[in-house]
Formats: C-alpha cells, sequence, structure tokens
C-alpha cells in the first residue's frame, strides 16, 4: 500500500470553485477578454466564459489554471486571492493620497509662433498683458509648496515660456529656496519649441537641472506648415536648439512631443523616422484635442477618431516592427496603457486617472493669476468657458482653491466606478475620465460614452494592444518591455 | 420601427436597459411592459439606417452580454466589498 494517497485526492472538485469579480469585453475574433478585479486580463473563448460562470469548468483543464492564477476563480478556503487583489487594489490608489504633483505656471502667452490649433498663445509685444508677475508667481508657490506630495513637478508653460525668462529665472530660484527646509524632490521643465533658446538659457537650466520639453511634428515641410512662425524656420530653430541644448544640457535632458494635425494624418511612418533621426528613443502619437483647433477652425470634423484609430494603428505597427528588427523605440500612449494593463502600476498620466486627475494630480497658474483643474481648463477659458476656474492665485487660499465646488463636483461626476457603461466596462481598470473634455464636447462632465470621442479612441487602442498581445507573442514581450520601463 | 419583445423570466430590465444605453449612438431603444414581457420599441439614430438590421442583431447580443453581466456580478457582490475592506482598512498586510 502507498503512503500517499493518489493525486486525485488532492484535486479541486468540479464545479466547488467560487467567482472572483470580474467583467468581460466581446473581442473581433468571437472570442472575450475577461479583466479582474485591479486589470489583470485573460482571453477566452465564449464557451470557456459561459462554463467558467456556469461552475462548469474542468479542474485540470488549461483555463481553469489560468483563471484561478490570475484571481478569476477561487477555490474554497482560498483566502490569498482575496488578499492579494485588495494588495493590489491598494497599490492601485496609492498615489491618491499623495495629491498634486504637477504644477504648471504659465509664464507668458506671447509666442513667436502662430499655430493654428493653438487656442491660447498672443502675437504681442505688451508684457505686461500676456506675462505672469512675480508677485504673483510667489503665491503661485505658496500654493505649489502646500502639497503634500514628496515629489513636485513644475512645469513652464506659455506662449513660448523663454520669452519671460527672467521670470523662470526667479520662480526656480525661489522654489529651490523654499526647498532648503522642505526636502522635496523637485523637478523643472520648460516646454518650449527650442526657437528662443540662448547659451544663457542653457546655462542657467544646466546649473539648475532643468529640462526642456519641446516640440517636434515630423518632417521639416509638416512642422514648418503646423508651426508657422516668421522666417518660417522652426524645423531649422528646432534642429539647431536641439543640438546645442543636448550640448549643454544632456543627450537625454530634452524630449520631444508631437500635435498630430489632419496633414499628418497620411505620413505616420515618416513622423516615426523623423524622430529616429534626431535619436529620439520615442514618440508619444498623439491626438489632436478638440479644444482651439475644433472651434478655430472647424476642421475637426474631418478628423474624426476613427481617422486617427487609422493612424495610430499604422503607427503602432511600424513602431513594432521597428523593434522586431532590433531598434528601441516605444510609442508611448501605449506603454502609459500597457503599464496599467500589464503591471500594477499605474503611470499618473492625467488622461487616464480616476478619479480624474484634473486638480488633484496637476493644477495650472495662469499668467493672470487664474487658477485652472487642467491645461485644457484653461484652453476653455479661451473660448469663453470658465467653468473650471478655481480662483485667483492674489484672492484664493489653498483651501479655496482645492475644496471648490467646480473641482469637487467634476471629479464626483465624472468617477468611472459610478458612470453608466463605464461602470460594467472590462476596459475600466486601464481607462480615465475627462470631465473636461466631456463638458467641452457633450456640455456635462459625464457624457454619454457611447458617443464619447474620449471612449471610443481609447477603447480602439485598448483593442488594438489586447489583439496585438493575443495574436503576436513577439509583440507582447516588445510590450512588456515598455510596460516596465515607463 | 421594429419591436423587440423579451420574457421578463428571462430577461431582467435592468440588463435591457444597460444594453440600450451602449446603443445609444446608434439606436433609440424605448422600454415598456407588456404584460409579462418587456417591450423595446427600436428605432434607428439618424444616420444609421442602412444599418439598422445589423445594429438590431448586435443588440440581441448585447442584451445577452448584459445578462452574463448582472449574473456574475450579483455573485461576485460579497467576495467584491471583502476585497475593498482589505484594500481600504488597515489590516495589517501593508508593510
Amino acid at each position: 500500500m502507498s503512503k500517499f494517497s493518489p493525486l486525485a485526492e488532492y484535486e479541486p472538485q468540479a464545479g466547488q470553485y467560487e467567482l472572483l469579480p470580474f467583467k468581460f469585453e466581446p473581442l473581433g475574433d468571437g472570442d472575450v477578454v475577461l479583466t479582474n478585479f485591479v486589470g489583470e486580463f485573460a482571453f477566452v473563448t465564449r464557451g470557456e466564459l459561459q462554463d467558467t460562470v456556469s461552475k462548469k469548468l474542468k479542474p485540470g483543464s488549461s483555463t481553469y489554471g489560468l483563471l484561478r492564477s490570475r484571481h478569476f476563480i477561487r477555490e474554497q478556503g482560498d483566502a490569498a486571492s482575496i488578499e492579494l487583489l485588495g494588495l493590489k487594489t491598494r497599490t492601485k490608489y496609492s498615489k491618491l493620497r499623495n495629491f498634486t504633483n504637477l504644477h504648471i505656471f504659465v509664464v507668458t502667452l506671447r509666442c513667436d509662433h502662430s499655430c493654428q490649433y493653438c487656442q491660447v498663445s498672443r502675437q504681442s509685444e505688451n508684457k505686461a498683458a500676456f506675462d505672469m508677475a512675480a508677485d504673483m508667481a510667489d503665491k503661485g508657490l505658496e500654493i505649489v509648496f502646500r502639497s503634500p506630495n514628496p515629489a513636485i513637478k513644475i512645469e513652464f508653460q506659455g506662449g513660448e515660456p523663454l520669452l519671460n525668462f527672467d521670470l523662470i529665472k526667479h520662480i526656480v530660484l525661489q522654489a529651490k529656496k523654499i526647498n532648503a527646509t522642505q526636502s522635496r524632490d523637485l523637478q523643472f521643465v520648460i516646454t518650449t519649441t527650442l526657437s528662443m533658446v540662448t547659451d544663457e538659457i542653457l546655462s542657467f537650466c544646466k546649473e539648475h537641472k532643468i529640462y526642456l520639453s519641446s516640440s517636434l511634428d515630423g518632417p521639416e515641410d509638416l512642422h514648418n506648415k503646423n508651426r508657422p512662425r516668421p522666417g518660417r524656420d522652426s524645423y531649422g530653430r528646432f534642429v539647431d536648439g536641439l543640438r546645442r541644448t543636448r550640448d549643454v544640457l544632456g543627450y537625454d535632458a530634452v524630449s520631444a512631443l508631437m500635435t498630430t494635425s489632419p496633414a499628418s494624418l497620411t505620413r505616420v511612418k515618416e513622423i516615426i523616422d523623423e524622430y529616429l533621426k534626431h535619436g529620439f528613443d520615442g514618440i508619444f502619437l498623439r491626438h489632436l484635442s478638440p479644444y482651439g483647433f475644433a472651434i478655430k477652425t472647424k476642421s475637426y470634423a474631418a478628423y474624426n477618431v476613427d481617422r486617427w484609430l487609422d493612424f495610430y494603428r499604422e503607427g503602432l505597427d511600424y513602431v513594432i516592427e521597428l523593434n522586431k528588427q532590433g531598434v528601441r523605440f516605444t510609442e508611448q500612449f501605449a506603454a502609459l496603457l500597457l503599464t496599467k494593463m500589464l503591471t500594477s502600476n499605474d503611470p499618473g498620466f492625467v488622461d487616464l486617472m480616476n478619479p480624474s486627475g484634473a486638480g488633484i494630480a496637476a493644477v495650472v497658474f495662469n499668467y493672470d493669476g487664474d487658477v485652472y483643474a487642467s491645461d485644457e481648463s484653461r484652453m476653455l477659458r479661451e473660448m469663453g468657458d470658465t467653468t473650471f476656474k478655481l480662483g485667483n492665485l492674489a484672492t484664493s487660499t489653498y483651501e479655496d482653491i482645492f475644496t471648490n465646488e467646480a473641482l469637487l463636483n467634476a471629479l464626483e461626476d465624472s468617477f468611472t466606478l459610478s458612470a453608466p457603461m463605464c461602470s460594467d466596462c472590462a476596459f475600466e481598470n486601464w481607462c480615465g475620465t475627462d470631465p473636461v473634455f466631456h463638458h467641452a464636447m457633450h456640455g456635462d462632465v459625464l457624457g454619454r460614452k457611447p458617443e464619447s470621442e474620449f471612449c471610443k479612441r481609447i477603447m480602439g487602442v485598448v483593442r488594438l494592444l489586447l489583439e496585438r498581445m493575443k495574436n503576436d507573442p513577439k509583440a507582447k514581450e516588445i510590450f512588456m518591455v515598455w510596460a516596465n520601463r515607463c | 420601427m421594429m419591436k423587440l419583445n423579451l420574457s421578463k423570466e428571462i430577461y431582467c430590465l435592468e440588463a435591457v436597459q444597460k444594453a440600450a444605453y451602449r446603443f445609444i449612438d446608434r439606436l433609440t431603444v424605448l422600454i415598456e411592459n407588456d404584460g409579462d414581457e418587456l417591450a423595446c420599441n427600436i428605432d434607428p439614430v439618424v444616420g444609421h439606417e442602412a444599418q439598422f438590421e445589423e445594429h438590431i442583431a448586435d443588440f440581441k447580443r448585447e442584451i445577452l452580454d448584459q445578462q452574463l453581466r448582472k449574473q456574475i456580478k450579483e455573485e461576485t457582490e460579497p467576495v467584491r466589498n471583502l476585497i475593498l475592506a482589505y484594500a481600504f482598512s488597515r489590516t495589517g498586510l501593508q508593510g
């Protein structure tokens, strides 16, 4: 007689498992994707989904093992899966308690460019009218250092912020002075076209470890078309500024962001090649926000989300192909989503946060002291809509700003876990909410999701990423690398 | 317009309402009681007339999915609350 009972003695009996919370969405090929409580996912067939819910899964089957290991089902007495899901939920929301990290100072609205999609810039020599004053900036810093976040990022935006570099210097020096006793992890970023960069500016940036975030829209003709300026030399100035900046600050101290215009839509490979040519290791294939561009040029209809998704798909597949050929290059929007899909980390990207990142992840101090919940909120203001104005630095306290009803109502009313359709959506864990966008496009902060371009865009990209992972193991390997370096 | 009658014994109002909401950009669905049935009066949204039949077929599939979602949600409600209790209370699980 054997000392041990046969293996069958230890195997669970069919039908003795319990469902853990999960959601599902059909995929185009007839299969479904399941997502568990924290957004871990599994692909199964329709039949396997039915068997799972009907408790007909066979304990020895690969599907049973998959769904048990990823916390879709648990056996009787199995407490670990509940505890692990609890811990992962806690990790997922842990960034919320740190509150605001990104503080944007709009130091001037003046700009040397006149981009058609930009809502805010002014072609003006009148410094007094469109520059932030030093005393206003000081009040802004008082608000910045009330944030409980141990990491503080101060970003300078415009217009072209280098046109008011004296104020940038003032803010950097003051912030460092305050931080001498606060010991926050303090970072500075200037968002600039690099067209006005000088040796003096670069020297100051080097001394104070200031990072530059620039703009590159693609090949020379496209970039110059998107970004008109006197002399039509935006691209040439960018290339020259990039070289000089890298020489002084270091190769990785400057990044580039692209704006997608209708003229970009047929040229995604050329745009990516342009980024490779300049030695960037990734690109953010951005959608175009409706602010300014849509309303001002009335060409937003020609630029709908389906057309953008075609552009994105072509670009993503090209980047995947480059990686397969050994070129390390990341599509950064995919990387943000994949970090949420494949890890327990939340990259804290404002558009992909629930509750919304408006105000609680980022806040904007406009040139005139008005405080807005996000960059898009201040663009709305330029269209005459001050819904998301949270106060003014001259008169409002920290408490006034962050307990403003405009902010709290927007956060509560757009919360996805209680929103129609979102609350049942299998992609909710990876998605976000965008109250400012929905207010601008639909007139309320929640919007009807079936009609929402935000929803269609995120759903479209998520489905694309899932399809590539399901059907292309090599693409999944590449995605794993992106998700873990974001 | 087309009418779709669903047995209340098999389909619950919540599932039909959620399915109708998901199609709000393509179909206008008005739901009313009709004895032992839920009667759906369905019209295409302007611009979606040509795909009406296709949308109706998708809508029927969505009702089934919503019914299944409801079943999973109800069955897992206690454990969902337990997970949230672990996540947001001091259980000693945190380091």
